[in-house]
């Protein structure tokens, strides 16, 4: 997969870049410039129309949701590193920046299910089968904190730098080793973190509904040719059946309901 | 402190399903019924509106009607010699909440099983002699008929408006239906749902290969359709959004469409929401229960509801979790054998192979929860089991139930997880693929039973339901035999792609949806040493307290529960007019 990808290594902290820029168009006591977080964002707004290649299948994004909630600064660029290296900017979609991919991760993670809400927590935590589902008496939050902090100890390791400074295709064989659970953390299961977790947030992030932040402006349901949330399919069944929809080419989501 | 409240005539725990058959049948006589639900009613809230209906994030992903597990989980070990850990997320079943339970969010399939499932034991028996059944697999009559239940299956079918085509009527085999059905008194109440372009494709190769393919019998309304009672049902849109969503277009046959919104009206009826049992209170002196105590979620307030007749109509694991807490009836001991209460808990067998056909139009969007195309030939006893090994069987479909794309998107083994190949590969085959599915019986194993966790409790302090399971040697060699079925229908196709059909396994997962079809605990039978319930459902030592649900079946077929459940539901509620009006042992 490493050949569709950029060849050149992203520039250390991409987004503290973009701050300054921010930071020169807006006053310094605006919300917005203040924090990685906020900068990152608006990075994220600002790098699309840079960063699309021309025949990426996307008008200009909208400007989707500003600003991370959870993120640390070393968190938002190892998810914006993540993001880019599992979806590049290609003939299909933007990059996972621009298509709001870490933007729906992070608010996923601040949100009720990075809490941990709906999940049994009482102890005693004792370790079993991975049949039985994960043991951890960690949030999905506190997970997502620690594994970033493990992989990233584990990368300078390896390759003596943080995770979001790797060339890409080192970024790319880094994650596929880790989803194939050989990179070992003492204290982090990393391959469960990456399998059950960012694995997860990330085909979510793509798929969900533009209303969470990610699949920015429908373009993977556009990619994918599914027409969301219109149905009165009755006839269709019929008329459609064995053929191409052409509702699958516009389709629509919560935002164009309300 | 506890505040008694005044005395009811039938007090019905859980507010689901069966809860509402059972009261439609009392009300209608103006015996007066209360019910209580620990969740709210979700008629008119996010999910059952557009478009927020449309949520697959919220709705699926995260399981927004979904039983809570911070509040009620259970816990599992693969054997007795196992320590036990609770489900922190589960993702195998997915119990409801809510007035209406898990019919709301359900896909639709009613069933009738086979003739010969309630009287299992004495056909094996009969077809393969005495030492066909093992020693460690307790099957049971369940000490009634099909003859008996067709009456009940006939009506439940005409109030949920069920689309289908009959295979068998009155013993006279109909084509494009079911030749191994049950037979039936008449058609559906509705034509089937339309056939898919997948279901089209298998329908083909299973009739070239001499099978006998047929319609998923569907609770998703094929037409608009009035019920007995004047209730109404829309037609079926083919919105793909039905299992683990509220139908937007009531065209779903469901309890809170069909059967509380014309209760509510009734005299005599009365459901409680926000209104969590705790325990059914029991004299063991007089063998008989004298109501529940349950806790009022709004404030926390803990009362006492007498009651004449007690029924117990809460989720499979529930039913059985309520009469170990007080003791009611003796617990199964898997050591002696003995005992009864979470005895006979079984789950369902069920396998899966993609198929990828690059010229055809699948348009997983354009679907149901029930529009399936199935063959019946190697499920149960359809076939013969000489000298294979197991007991058992599956049925075999071609489904497309939805297009959401976050979990409906197949892709083919080898490629890659993420990048500019994973997403060509989401481009090729999205719309042209297709999942086929074995949904197979399971039948009990003198290992496979529920109790009581002794360490793990739930948000009110009591203990976990243990589940102590795993795919025993029958299930798996069955699983083994009908994949491989499976798999010699995917690769007839002519596909370019037939993925892996794998066999189902141990060790048990729970990390990975399966179905909601879990049953036993509280058995039914005509021998106290094996049944919970009398065949009426009325538990042996407690003669005013009733037991309803998947929890009675002594075992699980190759078939979607909800069809002999609701039957045994309509039934229950006649019986228990008449044990109003004179109570016994009936």
């Amino acid at each position: 997969m490493s050949d569709d990808n950029t060849t050149q290594p992203p520039p250390r902290r991409h987004f503290l870049r973009q701050v300054i820029t921010v930071a020169g168009t807006a006053s310094l006591s605006s919300p917005l410039a203040v924090g990685a977080g906020a900068g990152a964002a608006i990075a994220a707004t600002a790098a699309s129309a840079a960063d699309a290649p021309a025949a990426a299948a996307t008008p200009a994004a909208s400007p989707g949701l500003i600003g991370y909630e959870s993120f640390s600064a070393d968190e938002a660029a190892f998810v914006e590193t993540m993001v880019n290296i599992m979806c590049p900017a290609d003939q299909f979609t933007p990059n996972g920046v621009d298509c709001g991919l870490a933007i729906f991760i992070d608010r996923q993670l601040s949100g009720a299910y990075g809490k941990g809400a709906g999940r049994y927590m009482s102890g005693p935590w004792l370790q079993g089968k991975p049949q039985l589902g994960l043991q951890l008496p960690l949030t999905p939050e506190q997970f997502f904190k620690a594994g970033v902090e493990a992989a990233n100890r584990q990368a300078i390791k390896k390759f003596g730098k943080a995770f979001d400074q790797l060339a890409p295709a080192d970024a790319d064989a880094f994650l596929a080793a880790i989803a194939d659970g050989k990179v070992v953390d003492e204290d982090t299961p990393l391959g469960s973190w990456f399998n059950e977790l960012m694995y997860p947030l990330f085909t979510q992030a793509c798929y969900a509904d533009p209303l969470y932040g990610g699949n920015n402006n429908k373009v993977f349901w556009k990619m994918l040719g599914y027409p969301g949330l219109p149905a009165t399919h009755t006839l269709d069944m019929v008329n459609y059946r064995g053929k191409p929809f052409p509702g699958a080419k516009d389709p629509k989501s919560i935002l164009d309901f309300s | 402190m506890i505040k008694k409240l005044e005395k009811r005539t039938v007090v019905i725990v859980g507010g689901g399903l069966t809860a509402g058959l059972v009261s439609r049948q009392l009300t209608a006589q103006g015996i007066d019924v209360l019910v209580l639900e620990r969740g709210g009613d979700h008629s008119n809230g996010a999910e059952a509106k557009l478009p927020s209906q449309r949520d697959e994030l919220r709705w699926d992903v995260r399981q927004g009607l979904v039983q809570k597990w911070n509040v009620q989980t259970y816990t599992l070990r693969h054997s007795r010699s196992d320590t036990s850990l609770p489900v922190r997320w589960m993702e195998a079943f997915l119990p409801g909440e809510g007035m209406g339970g898990a019919a709301n969010h359900w896909n639709g399939h009613t069933w009738r099983w086979a003739e010969y499932d309630p009287t299992l034991r004495t056909h094996y028996t009969n077809r393969y002699g005495a030492k066909a059944i093992p020693a460690n697999m307790p099957l049971q009559d369940w000490g009634v008929t099909y003859k008996e239940m067709e009456p009940y299956h006939d009506l439940f079918e005409k109030l949920f408006g069920i689309s289908g085509k009959a295979g068998n009527i009155n013993g006279k085999k109909q084509a494009g239906g079911n030749p191994f059905e049950a037979p039936r008194r008449g058609e559906y109440p509705q034509k089937p749902l339309e056939i898919t372009e997948a279901g089209t494709v298998f329908r083909q190769t299973a009739e070239k290969m001499g099978y006998h393919p047929f319609p998923t019998p569907a609770a998703n309304s094929s037409g608009v359709y009035t019920n007995p009672d004047g209730q109404k049902l829309g037609q079926c849109q083919y919105c793909g959004h039905c299992e683990r969503f509220i139908c937007e277009a009531q065209a779903k046959a469901s309890p809170e469409v069909l059967l509380y919104p014309m209760l509510k009206e009734r005299k005599g009826f009365e459901i409680r929401l926000n209104s969590h049992v705790l325990g059914v209170n029991y004299d063991a002196q007089t063998k008989r229960v004298t109501g529940v105590r349950y806790l009022d979620l709004r404030s926390g307030q803990e009362y006492e509801q007498p009651a004449d007749v007690v029924v117990l109509g809460a989720f499979t694991m529930t039913n059985t979790k309520l009469l170990l807490l007080d003791k009611i009836g003796t617990p199964y001991d898997p050591v002696t054998g003995k005992g009864v209460v979470g005895k006979n808990f079984c789950y369902q067998t069920t396998s899966a192979v993609n198929v990828f056909m690059k010229d055809h139009w699948t348009n997983p969007f354009l679907s149901t929860g029930s529009t399936g195309t199935v063959i019946d030939d190697f499920n149960n006893d359809n076939f013969d089991h000489t000298g294979l090994g197991f007991l058992g069987g599956g049925m075999i479909s071609a489904n497309m139930f939805s297009g959401r794309p976050i979990v409906a998107r197949r892709l083919p083994p080898g490629t890659p997880r993420w990048g500019t190949k994973w997403k060509q590969a989401n481009v090729d085959w999205y719309a042209h693929s297709f999942g086929m599915s074995i949904q197979g019986s399971c039948y009990p194993n003198t290992e496979n039973f529920l109790d009581l966790d002794p360490v793990y409790k739930d948000a009110y302090g009591q203990p976990l339901v243990r589940m102590t399971f795993d795919w025993r040697e029958n299930e798996t060699k069955m699983s083994a035999y009908v994949t491989k079925k499976m798999e010699d229908i995917a690769k007839a196709m002519g596909a370019d792609i037939v993925g892996p059909a794998v066999p189902r396994k141990s060790p048990f997962d729970i990390r990975a949806y399966q179905t909601t079809h879990i049953t036993g605990g509280t058995p039914m039978g005509t021998d106290p040493a094996h049944s919970v319930v009398s065949p009426r459902l009325q538990h042996w030592d407690a003669q005013n307290l009733f037991v309803v649900g998947a929890s009675v079946f002594q075992h699980n077929s190759g078939y979607n529960p909800t069809g002999p459940l609701a039957a045994l539901a309509v039934r229950l509620g006649d019986d228990l007019v008449r044990y109003v009006q004179r109570p016994r042992m009936l």
